[in-house]
């Protein structure tokens, strides 16, 4: 034993020394050194094996004798020898029992067939070696925003299948739809003639194109062109309702495992450091400068660590004084964040309404161009919003005083406000024009529920606006990867020196990114009741830019200096990802079942509401299938149903409670123990120690 | 896919299935990764599985290379008596570990072994500070300063030391990583 002990700290003293080989030799240590049978125990080399080897192997076999039994051979932390070894042990017993019972048996085949099952899953997942290699050469971060956007694709590719089963297939089924109304059948809502007379030049066809009208104005892309008959209403609300519920699932199902992680570290706020240094390293990275990137990124975050450490500690100790301005500075700069947003708000509010106003005009509508440009404006002022707003929120999130890892929340957070609102606001503007600002004896809106005049089938000027949305979006990235990013890493090659290495290094900003997607997504997910094809068109969308994004990353892109978590990303994406679709849910379902649907278009002309069609084809069941849809409707279930989920909730609560409180008992417990043991080793040692002069 | 002609026999790549947590191509592009560090008469299957490649060949691969652990890693896996090479069994046991779908347990028991530099068991004062110059790159601009290296570790101990007896345990620096959402995805190798 003398032999490994050289190494020790000299602090412990003389019977120190010998009190670390008493804790050696205990139990617990000695079964993490064992390696299975046959090899050498961990940390022993071969001059030691010869002299205490046997003994110890002994022992150690004896103490994890319950591991071997238990555990499936390949998640033994042994060399594959020992591992072999222990497979025929386990295989010769579980032919033993397999004699007796045939359950075991199917048992095994069964979890084998899971395996193959999730194994072949796995290689149905698209770009999984792209995903692979994109996580090692960038770290986990920037993996996370392609995993999220292969899981958007999915979703999109889902709801895209729903709507040509649910839309599509019923609409041919029932022969060739019919065409759109002429100008001059006119009802009591007015008239709807979405065909544009006349012949249509180069500049008014792609004007068509990029904003939805003329002859994609009646066409399968929006809901105007759906014709009520058959089941198609009842197909349609139902293909809506499955596609956003599919998507919930699926968000909820992706968010619970981040989540259960996060709640866990969480609780531990205590222990950053160890994770810091513990889990740092990104094993996966290779290339020697993305290694030095990432050492110095390592260095860089630890210092602001421990300085940060500093700072709370300071701010503990300040005065009521100091207190009082670092309040009346952060509340300052929140109304400036409150001020600015407004600002921004009311801007995409004016900018809808003048817009509107604009196409009116005459000058306008002559010059095809002019309109396309008019009719984008409300697009690229919200673009620009988006662009401009976020790096201020950068700078006053420095100046609030708050620690680093605040700051990261904080400025997201705004932003994810800024994005999603400003298309809130947009909405709120369209819906002002349809129900003529929420005043329903305004004439306009008097005779039908809606502004007939201006928008005659106003679910497809919806649909539109989304759609020019995505297109936009689409341009916008498409157009900063082409003539911004690349020009730039290409000028900056050829000019040399620090300057323009400085000015060529781009980093992909995982956060601006990944809200970008879940913006994108959120417009899908409010235009796809009014626009039917917008996922099909979505899917279309994400591949170019997986790829485009891809493409730029490999070919302009560094490492991030300033790391996003991959914690961080598994419980927040999901969890804006969820705000966006109760948020697109909110004005699909106040259009469902509050303003009245078109008359002259769409699948529920007619009707009430739209939801109106859903009772009335209940109405045409077999009484008892109708007494069920109704009693599922009805308060009698719903309390019922209230009751037992707060009751299932206080249960968890109280479940999570007592595990809480055992997890501290134990912890008091293991301290306790310990405390028993070096007291007792000493003791051991010391009886040593004076055994041994006698 | 058996560039060299190699193959390895079913009976063995099903065996290997069992025994790993790697799927069959993955052990397929090991083992001929692996029969390329080999010398050319040696990359037919019977020597491929015999042979030992010394750490200064197996080092030389990409993905291991710059890992600033990469001695560690070797030392770990190696099976040879004197812990100085590995056969293509070890290596596909570093795969293992390091894959997709080993079970955080296990990586979590790998990654202790390869922080413990000195291979005594617990990691102490010595092997955490080692494990941060490994992390911030050893050279003296880098690293950090005595007193901030004291205080890093001081503040390590304070939370993971459960039992205060002064070193992290196995159970302790499991008891750590499994509150640590990032650590499996980031203990991973790819080939």
């Amino acid at each position: 034993m003398e032999g490994g002990l050289h190494w020790e700290p000299e602090p412990w003293g003389p019977p120190g020394s010998s009190l670390a080989s008493v804790l050696k030799e205990l139990p617990s240590a000695a079964t993490i050194r064992y390696r299975g049978p046959g090899v050498l125990p961990w940390g022993s080399l071969e001059e030691e094996e010869e002299k205490d080897g046997g003994r110890s192997i002994q022992a150690f076999a004896g103490a994890s004798q319950m591991e071997q039994e238990t555990h499936p051979s390949r998640e033994l932390p042994w060399p594959m020898q020992a591992r072999r070894v222990h497979r025929k042990n386990q295989a010769g017993q579980h032919g033993a029992y397999s004699s007796q019972s045939r359950v075991g048996h199917w048992a095994r085949l069964l979890t084998r067939g899971q395996e193959k099952m999730k194994a072949g899953l796995r290689g149905l997942q698209p770009w999984a070696w792209t995903v692979k290699r994109i996580g090692g050469q960038f770290g986990g971060g920037t993996k996370s925003y392609f995993s999220l956007l292969r899981f958007l694709l999915l979703l999109n590719v889902l709801a895209s299948v729903l709507v040509a089963c649910m839309v599509l297939l019923p609409t041919w089924l029932q022969g060739t739809p019919p065409g759109p109304p002429g100008p001059n059948a006119s009802s009591s809502c007015g008239s709807y003639s979405p065909h544009a007379s006349g012949l249509a030049s180069f500049a008014s066809q792609l004007f068509n194109l990029l904003s939805g009208e003329g002859y994609l104005e009646w066409s399968p892309l929006f809901y105007g062109f759906y014709p009520a008959r058959g089941y198609l209403g009842v197909t349609y609300l139902c293909s809506v309702f499955a596609s956003g519920l599919l998507c919930l699932l699926l968000i909820l199902r992706r968010s619970v495992s981040g989540l259960k992680q996060t709640l866990l570290a969480e609780s531990g706020a205590l222990t950053s450091y160890s994770h810091r240094v513990f889990s740092a390293w990104d094993f996966g990275l290779s290339g020697a400068v993305h290694v030095r990137l990432r050492q110095r990124n390592i260095l860089y975050e630890l210092q602001v660590e421990l300085e940060e450490a500093e700072v709370r500690r300071r701010a503990k100790a300040r005065t009521l004084g100091q207190q009082a301005r670092v309040w009346l500075v952060r509340g300052l700069l929140n109304l400036l964040v409150m001020a600015l947003l407004g600002a921004a708000f009311y801007g995409v509010y004016w900018v809808t309404e003048e817009t509107g106003r604009l196409q009116e005009k005459p000058l306008v509508q002559q010059a095809p161009l002019l309109q396309l440009v008019v009719s984008y404006v409300p697009s690229i002022f919200l673009s620009t919003v988006n662009v401009v707003l976020p790096p201020v929120f950068n700078l006053i999130g420095q100046l609030e005083g708050y620690t680093r890892s605040h700051q990261i929340v904080l400025i997201l957070i705004r932003t994810v406000f800024l994005r999603l609102a400003s298309l809130l606001v947009l909405l709120f503007s369209l819906w002002s024009q349809i129900t003529c600002g929420g005043n329903a004896q305004a004439p306009e809106c008097k005779d039908c529920g809606y502004n007939y005049k201006e928008l005659p089938c106003w679910e497809t000027r919806v649909g539109q606006e989304m759609y020019k949305l995505l297109l936009f979006d689409l341009l916008i990235s498409l157009a900063f990867a082409l003539l911004f990013q690349f020009p730039r890493k290409i000028f900056c090659g050829l000019c040399p020196g620090p300057l323009g290495r400085w000015a060529g290094t781009l980093e992909f900003q995982v956060p601006d990114e990944v809200l970008g997607l879940i913006y994108a997504q959120t417009v899908v997910w409010v235009g796809s009741f009014f626009c039917p094809l917008l996922p099909l068109l979505n899917t279309a969308k994400f591949v170019l830019l997986f790829y485009l994004k891809k493409l730029t990353l490999f070919s302009t892109c560094s490492p991030a200096a300033r790391t996003f978590r991959a914690s961080m990303a598994s419980f927040f994406f999901p969890l804006i990802l969820l705000l966006g679709l109760v948020l697109s849910a909110v004005p699909v379902l106040y259009s469902i079942f509050l303003i009245q649907p078109s008359k002259l278009c769409g699948p529920f002309r007619g009707k009430e509401s739209i939801w109106a069609q859903i009772p009335e084809s209940i109405r045409t069941l077999p009484r008892t299938a109708q007494n069920f849809f109704f009693f599922l409707g009805s308060q009698a279930f719903a309390v019922p149903l209230l009751l037992i989920s707060s009751i299932l909730m206080a249960y968890t609560v109280a479940l999570a409670n007592s595990y809480g409180r055992l997890i501290s008992e134990l912890r008091r417990q293991i301290e306790t123990e310990a405390r028993n043991k070096v007291f007792l080793a000493q003791r051991a040692v010391a009886l040593g120690s004076e055994n041994r002069p006698l | 896919m058996g560039g060299s002609g190699s193959r390895l026999s079913k009976e063995l790549l099903a065996e290997y299935q069992d025994l790993t947590f790697l799927t069959k191509q993955e052990i397929v592009q090991a083992h001929r990764r692996f029969s390329e560090l080999l010398p050319r008469d040696k990359q037919n299957v019977e020597d491929s599985l015999r042979e030992r490649v010394s750490f200064e060949d197996i080092l030389s691969i990409p993905e291991l290379k710059a890992n600033p652990f990469k001695e560690r890693i070797c030392k770990v896996f190696s099976t040879a008596p004197s812990r100085d090479s590995l056969s293509f069994e070890d290596f596909l046991d570093l795969l293992s570990v390091f894959s997709d779908t080993a079970t955080p347990d296990i990586k979590s028991h790998y990654a202790f072994r390869i922080f413990d530099f000195d291979d005594d068991g617990t990691l102490d004062r010595e092997d955490l500070c080692r494990l941060v110059n490994c992390l911030t790159g050893e050279g003296e601009d880098t690293q950090l300063s005595a007193s901030e290296m004291k205080q890093l570790i001081d503040n390590i101990l304070e939370e993971s030391d459960i039992d205060r007896d002064g070193t992290i345990n196995l159970s302790e620096f499991q008891h750590v990583i499994s509150r640590s959402p990032d650590f499996v995805s980031s203990f991973k190798i790819v080939l």
